[in-house]
């Protein structure tokens, strides 16, 4: 059962997120799983630039900030010191997918043992809303004014079947936070996942769609049927990978 | 005493080699060396040069503009470096494949390298004879501290390459000293 | 003690572990290769980590987390790839992280030369990334040197929590030397620092490490880091002052640049020229009194002799003689290495024309 006080993981303030983002919820999702696996003392959060960067002043216990697209080389500097600790980043689409896309893959490709929570919002939200590398076609932008064209852009980048084609990852999975299953379903995900680092099973990566109502300009609750509607269908929700369960 | 050795050749030759074992020899025997390799962006087969300085007092400078002795692997080489010999200084040549010696105010003594390793059964002892060679001709160092040295060098390696090792020098050591 | 002789890429990585270094990250790139080689064998022997980076972004930020654990920790690179830790040496700066860079120079600017060149002075001494910060610069010329330099770089690394940088060129990371190895130093990982993620069972309150700060706050780190670099310039020069008393001459050289002009200026003591050095061990601090206390009614020129053309100290040498003498530079680049006779023929010329 999800409890519905604050997680003992985050500190009582707010996050600093927009009404509606889902950012908050990601964050809490992450702190209710750190809470039940009683991890509060022993998790290390590796926190990114971007809006991910907000909930480096909430978390209730060891955190550190990285550079822009890094986190994965600092938590592989951290988890190698410090095997035992539950190690974690926490990083949005820009971070992760465009100026990180050497840590993230180079990380998941030496299989280190830590979780990576992406959090996939199609937007660089805290510098105003230009285009990220997982930007929709057709999706506007305050650097693709008309929409995104993937003639002279590209395609949205597809991260999880990217990192699953990969030999060391061990759990690669996505989930989608506009509905309740999809909330329920990422719990058990990031929780699953935690477990693995803790049973020294190697590397982990949990998607999680997110919105920015502020960004792309919708109500928030315009922003979860956008989602369904656009983003659920491209960024497909699922398990890509698990090791463990047999799933290659 | 202060003496400079430039070691050049094409890699392979084991011109970097010769120069580790002259230097680790000289420290040895309670001098001071340093030895500093030319180094460049071939794997294989590019220019090798090493420059080796043994001195009994410290040494302060490790890049001599000129040395007291060159030794030449090959014909290249030669004709690279004769010019960095000092007046009146030393200079050892792979007859084998240098063919013209030109400057008439440096001592040049000429042996086939090459063809007396051949002879004594792998052309890659040519530069354990050259060492050989600039022992017997200017006894810089001691041949026992160098079979010290080889020994340490070889310690993983069979008895008989160490064999083939000590009768190279000992070759080299009375083509040097026949040379004088 | 234990005597070695060995090449000096090799002499500082084996020097780093008895200093306590456990993680290393780095890059493969010319000249510096044998110091990533050698702790790839080295460290798991003492139960130490060793990374090899996809890029040098990455290694440093790998440094900037095993610094977090409170674990010693080193790269080390040359200039090419110097220039892309910028980003993360500047971040070590702002989360007060100590963390040891090595930079064995070579031919600059962009890909420049794989030879070795002093051509990374002015990136060292005064922005190794952006925002104003500076680190502790360790010049040495001889591997002893290095090795004693590199040995208690942490020291100063974690007294003022940053990054202290070692700046060697391409030849003294390939020369081989003999050198006196120190002890190895037994470290106390038991106690967690304050400053560092607790290594055992986390902490009852929030522990952050972060780069980015609140303006006043951000504004406090700065001003502390102002009074420290004074401290540093009063308490760690380091510099080699050499036949001084009588110069008339007086050359300013560090590294390799200076054991050459040594040697001419020994030469020249033997034909009756009176010539001294300043040789900076510290490259910041740089050593301002030494050359703003000389005696200018006996000294008639300052001769700046650095393995890089143009010369980059000598703005630093500038800002103390303040046009009390002629400041002169000689020098080599593009990887041509210095040598006996050009640098005798250079001081010599100076000296004897009376310029």
């Amino acid at each position: 059962m999800p409890s519905y006080k604050r997680p003992g993981a985050l500190l009582p303030m707010s996050t600093g997120y927009c009404p509606g983002c889902l950012h908050g919820l990601a964050t809490r999702l992450v702190a209710d799983a750190i809470e039940e696996l009683n991890q509060q003392k022993n998790a290390i959060n590796v926190v990114s630039v971007g809006c991910s960067a907000l909930n480096l002043y909430s978390w209730c216990g060891d955190d550190i900030g990285a550079a822009h697209g890094r986190a994965p080389a600092v938590a592989t500097g951290i988890k190698r010191c410090l095997p035992d600790r539950l190690v974690f980043t926490y990083q949005g689409d820009g971070d992760l997918a465009a100026i990180g896309l050497a840590e993230i893959m180079s990380a998941a490709n030496r299989g280190e043992n830590f979780t990576v929570i992406f959090a996939n919002n199609q937007t660089y939200g805290m510098t105003g809303g230009q285009m990220a590398p997982t930007t929709l076609v057709g999706q506007k932008s305050t650097t693709t004014p008309y929409g995104r064209d993937p003639v002279t852009t590209g395609y949205p980048l597809k991260m999880c079947e990217l990192i699953s084609v990969l030999e060391a990852p061990v759990f690669v999975a996505r989930y989608a936070l506009n509905s309740p299953k999809g909330v329920m379903d990422a719990k058990k995900g990031i929780k699953k996942a935690f477990e693995l680092q803790l049973a020294g099973k190697g590397f982990t990566f949990v998607e999680l769609l997110t919105n920015c109502p502020t960004n792309w300009g919708m109500s928030p609750l315009a922003t979860l049927d956008y989602m369904n509607t656009n983003t659920v269908p491209y960024f497909v929700p699922g398990v890509y990978k698990d090791k463990e369960g047999g799933k290659q | 005493m202060k003496k400079s050795f430039v070691f050049s050749g094409s890699g392979g030759q084991g011109i970097m080699s010769a120069g580790i074992t002259l230097a680790h020899t000289a420290i040895d025997m309670g001098k001071h060396s340093t030895f500093l390799p030319e180094y460049g962006p071939e794997q294989r087969g590019g220019s090798a040069k090493c420059t080796v300085i043994i001195s009994d007092g410290d040494i302060i400078s490790p890049l001599p503009k000129k040395c007291d002795t060159l030794i030449a692997m090959n014909e290249q080489a030669y004709g690279k470096f004769i010019d960095d010999v000092k007046e009146g200084g030393t200079v050892v040549v792979n007859s084998s494949r240098v063919k013209d010696t030109d400057r008439q105010d440096v001592k040049t003594i000429s042996v086939p390298v090459d063809d007396v390793a051949l002879e004594l059964g792998n052309v890659k002892v040519a530069n354990t004879v050259l060492i050989g060679v600039l022992i017997g001709a200017t006894d810089i160092v001691s041949k026992e501290a160098v079979i010290a040295s080889l020994e340490e060098k070889f310690k993983e390696k069979s008895p008989e390459i160490m064999a083939l090792n000590i009768a190279a020098l000992e070759k080299g050591i009375a083509l040097g000293k026949g040379t004088v | 003690m234990e005597k070695r002789f060995m090449k000096g890429c090799e002499a500082i990585a084996e020097a780093a572990v008895r200093g306590g270094c456990r993680f290393f990250a780095g890059y493969p790139i010319t000249p510096q290769n044998e110091i990533p080689e050698y702790l790839s064998k080295r460290l798991p022997e003492v139960g130490g980590v060793f990374v090899q980076g996809e890029s040098e972004v990455a290694s440093i930020n790998m440094v900037y987390g095993a610094a977090a654990t409170g674990t010693r920790a080193l790269t080390s690179s040359s200039g090419p790839g110097i220039s892309l830790k910028a980003e993360g040496i500047s971040y070590l700066a702002s989360a007060q992280l100590p963390a040891v860079i090595v930079n064995i120079s070579r031919g600059g600017p962009g890909l420049g030369s794989i030879q070795p060149a002093q051509s990374d002075y002015l990136q060292a001494t005064k922005a190794l990334g952006h925002g104003g910060f500076r680190a502790m610069v360790f010049a040495p010329a001889t591997l002893q040197e290095a090795v004693d330099l590199t040995y208690n770089a942490w020291e100063y690394a974690e007294r003022d929590r940053g990054p202290v940088l070692i700046l060697m060129d391409g030849c003294l990371g390939a020369i081989m030397e003999e050198v006196e190895l120190p002890e190895m130093k037994v470290l106390n990982y038991d106690n967690t620092e304050d400053w560092c993620l607790a290594r055992v069972g986390g902490r009852e309150d929030s522990h952050m490490i972060t780069p980015i700060l609140p303006e006043l706050a951000l504004e406090m780190l700065n001003k502390f880091k102002g009074m420290t670099y004074k401290m540093w310039e009063m308490a760690d020069v380091k510099v080699e002052e050499y036949m001084l008393e009588d110069a008339e001459y007086v050359v300013v050289a560090y590294g390799i640049a200076a054991r050459v002009a040594k040697e001419a200026i020994n030469t020249l003591r033997e034909e009756g020229f009176k010539v001294g050095m300043i040789r900076p061990i510290t490259l910041y601090p740089f050593p301002k009194a030494s050359l703003d206390n000389l005696d200018y009614n006996q000294v008639k020129g300052i001769i700046d002799i650095e393995m890089t053309v143009p010369a980059q100290m000598r703005d630093d040498i500038e800002l103390q003689v303040k046009g009390r003498c002629p400041v002169h530079e000689y020098g080599r680049s593009g990887g041509i290495l210095l040598d006996d006779e050009g640098v005798y023929g250079a001081i010599s010329d100076i000296v004897k024309g009376g310029a």
